[in-house]
C-alpha cells in the first residue's frame, strides 16, 4: 500500500520531468529521501503512514518538479517580451495576406511560417483565430530553441515606433485640430461632387471635349463599378477624419486602412482590357498598365504597412495593461 | 494586475538562496546523505524545506562544486555527496562576500542608530 503511494507520486513526479536527462537520478534520489525519512520516523520498517507523511512533506509532485527545472526556464525571462512582440508582428502580417487571399481568391505560401489558403470570407473569419494561434506557436518554438541553445543572442526588433516605450502620444495641438478640421471638409467636398458626378453621369471618370461636353473615360459597366469603389474610399476617408476630431483611437486608422487595401484589392481585379470607351494608342495603353499597377501596388504596401504597424500598436498596448 | 506587496516570508525565502549554498558547501566539507544533511541542518537550528534542498545538491552537482556517489552495501541505498576542489574555492568567494556584506550591514545599523539617538536627542 505503502509501495503503491510512492511508486504513484515518483511516477507523477516523472511525468513532470519527462524529457531531462537525469530524470531516473532525480527519482532515485526522492526515493531514497522519503524511505530513509520514513524509517527514522518509525525506528526501523518504513510504515503507510510515515511515508505519506514524508511524501507530504516533500509537497505537490509538480512544485517538486518545477524546483529542479528552475535551472532552466522554456522562454528565458529576457525573450518573454518577444513572444508577444514577434506573434503580433506575424499575426499582423498573417491578417494582411488573409484580406489579400480573400481578395484575390489566391492563396498564399512563405514557406515555412506561413501558409494561407484561398478563402472566402467567412472561411477568414474561423481562420483568423487558427492563424493566431500557429503564429504564437512558431513564435514559442524559436524563443524555446533560442533558449535552450543557451547563447547570449539579441534578438532583432523594428525601429519604427512599435514599441512602446518609444511611443510618445500625440499631443493635442490647435494646428492639428485644425487641419484635421479642414482635412475633413476637403474630403467632404470631394466625395460630395464625385456622388453629383455618379448621380449625373453614372461615372466620376471624366473628360471634356472641344464642346466642353463632359465624356467618360471608362466603358459604362467598369466606369460606374471603379467610381463606386473611389467614392467609397473617399467616403472612408472622410468619415475617418471626422472621428478623429473626438478621438485619438488608431482602431480608426485600423479599420480605415483596413477597407482602403480591400478597396484597392477590388480595384486591381478590375480587368484592364476593354477597359477604356475612349482610344488609346497602342503604345501609350502598353506604358499605361504597368504604370497604374506599379502606382496602386505602392499604395496597397503603403497601406498594409501602416496597418501593420498599428495592429501592433494596439496589441502592445493591450498586452501592457 | 494586481502586484501582491512580498510578506517576510517571501524575502527571507530570497535571501535563503545564497545563505543555503554557504552552509551546504561548508557542512560537505565531510560527506554526508541528503536526509543526514536535513537533520544536521535541523539541529544546527535551521529549518530547510526538503524540496529546496535536493534540487539545491543536483544545481550544485551539476556546477562541478559537488561531487555524489551511491551507497548500496545497505538494505536502502544512500546518496552521498561531498565538496570538491572547485566547491572549496566557490565556498571560500561565496564566504567572503557574506562577511562583507554583513560588516556593510553592521555599519549601517550601527549608523542608524547613531542618526536615531541623535535626531531623539534634539
Amino acid at each position: 500500500m505503502a509501495n503503491n503511494k510512492l511508486e504513484a507520486y515518483l511516477e507523477e513526479i516523472s511525468h513532470y520531468l519527462s524529457g531531462r536527462a537525469e530524470r531516473e537520478e532525480i527519482l532515485n534520489e526522492i526515493r531514497s529521501h522519503i524511505l530513509e525519512k520514513a524509517a527514522s520516523a518509525t525506528g526501523g520498517s518504513p510504515s503507510d503512514e510515515a511515508i505519506a507523511q514524508a511524501i507530504a512533506a516533500l509537497g505537490p509532485a509538480r512544485r517538486l518538479a518545477e524546483r529542479y527545472a528552475e535551472d532552466r526556464p522554456i522562454i528565458a525571462p529576457a525573450y518573454k517580451r518577444y513572444l508577444f512582440r514577434y506573434t503580433t508582428l506575424l499575426f499582423a502580417i498573417h491578417t494582411v495576406l488573409i484580406v489579400l487571399a480573400v481578395i484575390f481568391k489566391e492563396s498564399f505560401i512563405i514557406f515555412p511560417i506561413l501558409f494561407v489558403p484561398q478563402l472566402s470570407p467567412f472561411d477568414a473569419v474561423l481562420y483568423l483565430p487558427m492563424a493566431f494561434l500557429a503564429d504564437l506557436g512558431l513564435v514559442a518554438l524559436v524563443l524555446y530553441f533560442i533558449t535552450q541553445s543557451g547563447k547570449d543572442i539579441v534578438l532583432p526588433w523594428p525601429k519604427f515606433g512599435l514599441d512602446l516605450d518609444e511611443v510618445k502620444p500625440p499631443r493635442r495641438r490647435f494646428w492639428s485640430i485644425f487641419g484635421t478640421a479642414v482635412g475633413t471638409t476637403i474630403m467632404l467636398a470631394i466625395t460630395s461632387f464625385c456622388l453629383h458626378l455618379l448621380a449625373r453621369y453614372d461615372t466620376i471618370f471624366l473628360y471634356l471635349t472641344r464642346t466642353k461636353e463632359p465624356r467618360p473615360i471608362f466603358t459604362a459597366e467598369a466606369g460606374h463599378y471603379l467610381s463606386i469603389l473611389i467614392i467609397i474610399l473617399f467616403a472612408v476617408s472622410t468619415l475617418a477624419l471626422a472621428i478623429k476630431l473626438f478621438t485619438e483611437s488608431r482602431w480608426v486608422d485600423i479599420v480605415s486602412n483596413a477597407i482602403t487595401l480591400a478597396i484597392i484589392g477590388l480595384v486591381l481585379r478590375q480587368p484592364f482590357d476593354n477597359l477604356f470607351a475612349i482610344n488609346i494608342p497602342d503604345g501609350l495603353l502598353s506604358w499605361l498598365k504597368p504604370t497604374i499597377l506599379i502606382v496602386l501596388l505602392i499604395i496597397a504596401v503603403a497601406t498594409a504597412y501602416n496597418l501593420i504597424r498599428d495592429i501592433v500598436r494596439v496589441s502592445r498596448h493591450h498586452l501592457q495593461k | 494586475m494586481v502586484k501582491q506587496t512580498p510578506d517576510v516570508g517571501t524575502l527571507e525565502t530570497e535571501m535563503n538562496r545564497g545563505f543555503l549554498h554557504i552552509l551546504v558547501l561548508s557542512l560537505l566539507e565531510n560527506e554526508m546523505y541528503g536526509y543526514s544533511m536535513v537533520k544536521h541542518i535541523e539541529s544546527l537550528g535551521y529549518q530547510v524545506e526538503e524540496n529546496t534542498l535536493y534540487p539545491l545538491l543536483r544545481r550544485l552537482e551539476k556546477n562541478g562544486w559537488i561531487t555524489s556517489r551511491w551507497d548500496l552495501s545497505t538494505d536502502r541505498p544512500r546518496k552521498f555527496y561531498s565538496i570538491t576542489p572547485a566547491g572549496r574555492a566557490i565556498r571560500a568567494s561565496l564566504l567572503d562576500i557574506w562577511k562583507a556584506q554583513n560588516a556593510i550591514l553592521d555599519r549601517v545599523t550601527k549608523m542608524t542608530k547613531i542618526t536615531g539617538e541623535n535626531s531623539n536627542g534634539q
